[in-house]
């Protein structure tokens, strides 16, 4: 009997299976029901820019990595679930050449340019999101019209900057805000009911912790309910600031990209509190009308500070001691 | 009484393919190898030369210090070599003493003692842990420290293995008679036996025998709990402090395997000295496990005979469990007094961790159980930066594996913590 050859390796032997891709296939289902959504409200035109937007992100990838002479790695789809999250943001109407600048500076600026996977300080699809709204802050916001029962033709945020709170209740239903039908704004934001089936697909898979989702929405209803309770005439409920504009998109897909967040417990629910409370400052006195996805832009600027919260180590005993 | 858990840790996929099965017995049928060195304590020198007719429980190898174990014969019949240079399991070489079995099964017994740490020492026990103390050293220091709490760990360390559980349930005589040796010799006010909440058989058998004499505490399986600072953590309420050479004695406990309680229970009850394991013996697909009390220095080989697992496609055998055990490269090394478990891979079972990029996702923070960031001690230990990973508490690290099991990207974490430690030491005693 020959004996076989062993093989001889550090611990531990066995491994969850858990990879990026494994996480990145969870992200692109749990956007599934929100995917949906856009397509049954805008048709074929959100499926364009969905198609465009993702095939593009791939394609950018591989060819940054052929040409910086790095692995190809679009296999790992974090290219493919970022070019998804990416079109989520997008109006149906966005033409072809300005998503495809956009995935540009996502594959680019947001992973190639800082050496691949896991080097980048900024979300990559945050960073198309700003420069988009910079550069081309007319078709960021050039809605386009679903079929249905319309009262406007503006996104709830933008009826509330416009028209004031006491015109909200005739525009809006919660009902109609909590499943998106008809609402007016970007392809993967309106449904608040597809986007919670997905995030809570992907806290049960733990793809993602609850710390930063939930911290998030509750730093905006902590912030806008403060200012509800001191005048309701002057400003909108907490429930509308949640159920309106991009609050759960943001909450469950894009703060949590583990990159750019913090890496332990408190410093994720620091970092969800901050985002929420700057995403409602932006969104109240800023020029523009939603602040969600620029708050965790900039508050991923502090992921650096905020990892330096560190858990509490068992049986630490005083440096004194032990040096 | 039912106690804390502790944050982090994880329930293993792979808890299913335990075998929670009666011991069979294993005697070796030809020669037995057996290495001098079986524990921290040191290479014990030999007592016997090549043609020595041997019988079962003589003494081979003896303790070079007061405080260390005895190594017996384990089959009776010739010594057929003294090798002067046998690999060890933990790397490094140490004698071993290679006996041909004449199949009669001849015992002798221990001699009395009025002094039951001097029985203890003749009849070489150590505590049947991950690292393998002498047991007349530890409870020494625990006597020193004045520990007065004892704790039975009758929790498997990890999750396939059940030989702890079910030692406890069969052999509930000898652990009660271990308990009250073992009690007197420390003054120990206090006595608990921690086991799996799930080991119903096991509770209700010691809960019988011991009656009100211990506490029995049902823990939550999840892993790591059975590793003694966790353990003292969730039973005591009180964790010890992290020096370097941190010992759970501090706190006035003693953490002993019941494996060993089991063990000095039978030598002062019926004169044995430890000539056998009570192991388990899994397979990564789950087939063939089983439990087994098998001689030491007994050949894997054969043990995985008797468990009917071929070396087919056999990829990794692993001494001890998947998440912490010891790869070895033969499976002509013997059971010795350092081997939880064996845990036995198929090729393609293989795991093969990666020199990948971090991408900070936490999980590994998240799951440490005792509160580190790996990535960032990993990571400063693979860049030579040793000062940066003793400032974020390497040596806090219990090796547990937890943090590369989860981590995405594969990266060998305890690897690299292990590196580090070993350099940071290797650097202090070259100064
Ligand atoms: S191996 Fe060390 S660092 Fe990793 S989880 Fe276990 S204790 Fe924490
Ligand atoms: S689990 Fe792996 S990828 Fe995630 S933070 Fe830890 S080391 Fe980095």
């Amino acid at each position: 009997m020959k004996a076989p050859e062993l093989v001889v390796s550090a611990t531990p032997h066995i491994h969850s299976g858990n990879s990026v891709r494994k996480m990145m296939l969870s992200i692109i289902i749990a956007l599934l029901p929100a995917v949906g959504m856009g397509c049954y409200l805008y048709g074929f035109a959100a499926l364009k820019v969905i198609a465009i937007s993702v095939i593009s992100a791939v394609a950018w990838e591989a060819i940054f990595q052929k040409m910086m002479g790095r692995e190809i790695t679009v296999s790992d789809l974090s290219g493919a679930a970022s070019g998804l999250i990416f079109a989520m943001l997008l109006p149906p109407t966005l033409p072809w050449w300005i998503i495809i600048i956009g995935t540009l500076l996502l594959i680019l600026l947001g992973k190639e340019i800082y050496g691949g996977r896991g080097c980048n300080p900024f979300n990559g699809v945050l960073v198309a999101y700003v420069a988009l709204q910079l550069s081309y802050p007319q078709q960021m916001i050039a809605w386009a019209i679903p079929e249905g029962d319309l009262m406007t033709e503006f996104p709830p945020l933008q009826v509330l900057r416009d028209e004031g709170v006491s015109s909200l209740a005739m525009y809006f239903t919660n009902k109609d805000l909590l499943l998106g039908i008809p609402i007016i704004g970007a392809i993967g934001e309106v449904s608040k009911v597809a986007l919670l089936l997905g995030g809570i697909f992907l806290i049960i898979r733990r793809t993602i912790s609850w710390y930063i989702p939930a911290s998030f929405l509750l730093g905006m209803v902590i912030f806008s309910g403060i200012f509800w309770l001191s005048d309701a005439e002057q400003y909108a409920s907490p429930v509308f600031h949640l159920l309106a504009g991009g609050g759960f998109l943001a909450a469950f897909f894009l703060a949590t990209d583990p990159t750019t967040s913090p890496v332990t417990k408190p410093g994720m629910i620091i970092y969800g509190l901050l985002c929420g409370v700057l995403a409602m400052i932006i969104r109240m006195w800023s020029q523009w009308i939603d602040g969600a996805y620029f708050a965790i832009f900039i508050i991923s600027m502090l992921t650096p500070l905020l990892d330096k919260i560190k858990p509490r180590v068992y049986g630490r005993v005083k440096a004194s001691v032990s040096s | 009484m039912s106690a804390g858990s502790f944050s982090g840790g994880i329930r293993l996929s792979i808890s299913d393919v335990s075998a929670n099965k009666p011991f069979e017995r294993i005697i070796p049928s030809g020669v037995v190898t057996i290495p001098l060195r079986q524990d921290l304590g040191g290479v014990c020198n030999a007592k016997v030369k090549k043609g020595d007719e041997v019988k079962v429980g003589q003494v081979i190898g003896e303790s070079a210090t007061p405080e260390g174990a005895s190594i017996h014969a384990t089959v009776s019949g010739k010594v057929a070599e003294v090798i002067k240079a046998y690999p060890h399991l933990l790397g490094g070489f140490v004698p071993a003493v290679v006996i041909e079995s004449d199949g009669k099964d001849e015992w002798v017994g221990l001699e009395s003692s009025a002094d039951p740490l001097t029985t203890i020492q003749q009849a070489g026990i150590v505590d049947f842990d991950i690292k393998p103390v002498p047991l007349v050293a530890k409870l020494n220091e625990a006597k020193s420290r004045r520990a007065n709490a004892l704790i039975v760990n009758a929790m498997d360390i990890e999750p396939v293995l059940s030989s702890r559980s079910r030692l406890l349930s069969e052999r509930v005589q000898e652990v009660a008679c271990g308990i009250d040796t073992i009690k007197s010799i420390i003054g120990a006010a206090s006595v608990y036996i921690a086991v799996d909440e799930n080991a119903a058989q096991a509770i209700s058998a010691i809960g019988s025998a011991c009656g009100g004499a211990a506490t029995i505490v049902g823990l939550n399986p999840k892993y790591p709990q059975a590793i003694d600072l966790l353990l003292v953590k969730s039973i005591l309420g009180k964790e010890v402090p992290c020096t370097e050479a941190y010992c759970v004695a501090d706190i006035g406990a003693l953490v002993l395997s019941v494996e060993t309680v089991a063990a000095v229970g039978r030598a002062m009850a019926e004169k044995k000295p430890v000539v056998d394991r009570f192991i388990t013996v899994t397979r990564s697909n789950g087939t063939g496990a089983k439990n087994v009390q098998v001689r030491i220095g007994t050949p894997i080989r054969e043990v995985l005979g008797h468990c009917g697992i071929s070396v087919e496609g056999m990829g990794k055998v692993i001494s001890g469990g998947p998440m912490m055990g010891t790869a070895i490269a033969n499976t002509e090394t013997p059971v010795t007094k350092e081997v939880l478990g064996i845990f036995v891979q198929h090729e393609k079972d293989i795991t093969r961790f990666d020199a990948a990029v971090c991408i900070k996702c936490g999980l590994c923070v998240e799951i440490c159980p005792v509160g580190l960031m790996p990535f960032i001690i990993s990571g400063f230990s693979e860049k030579g930066m040793y000062s940066k990973a003793q400032d974020n508490d390497i040596f806090t690290c219990i090796e547990c594996g937890c943090c590369a099991y989860v981590c995405p990207v594969m990266i060998p974490m305890v690897h690299w913590i292990k590196f580090g430690k070993a350099q940071i030491m290797a650097q202090r005693s070259s100064e």
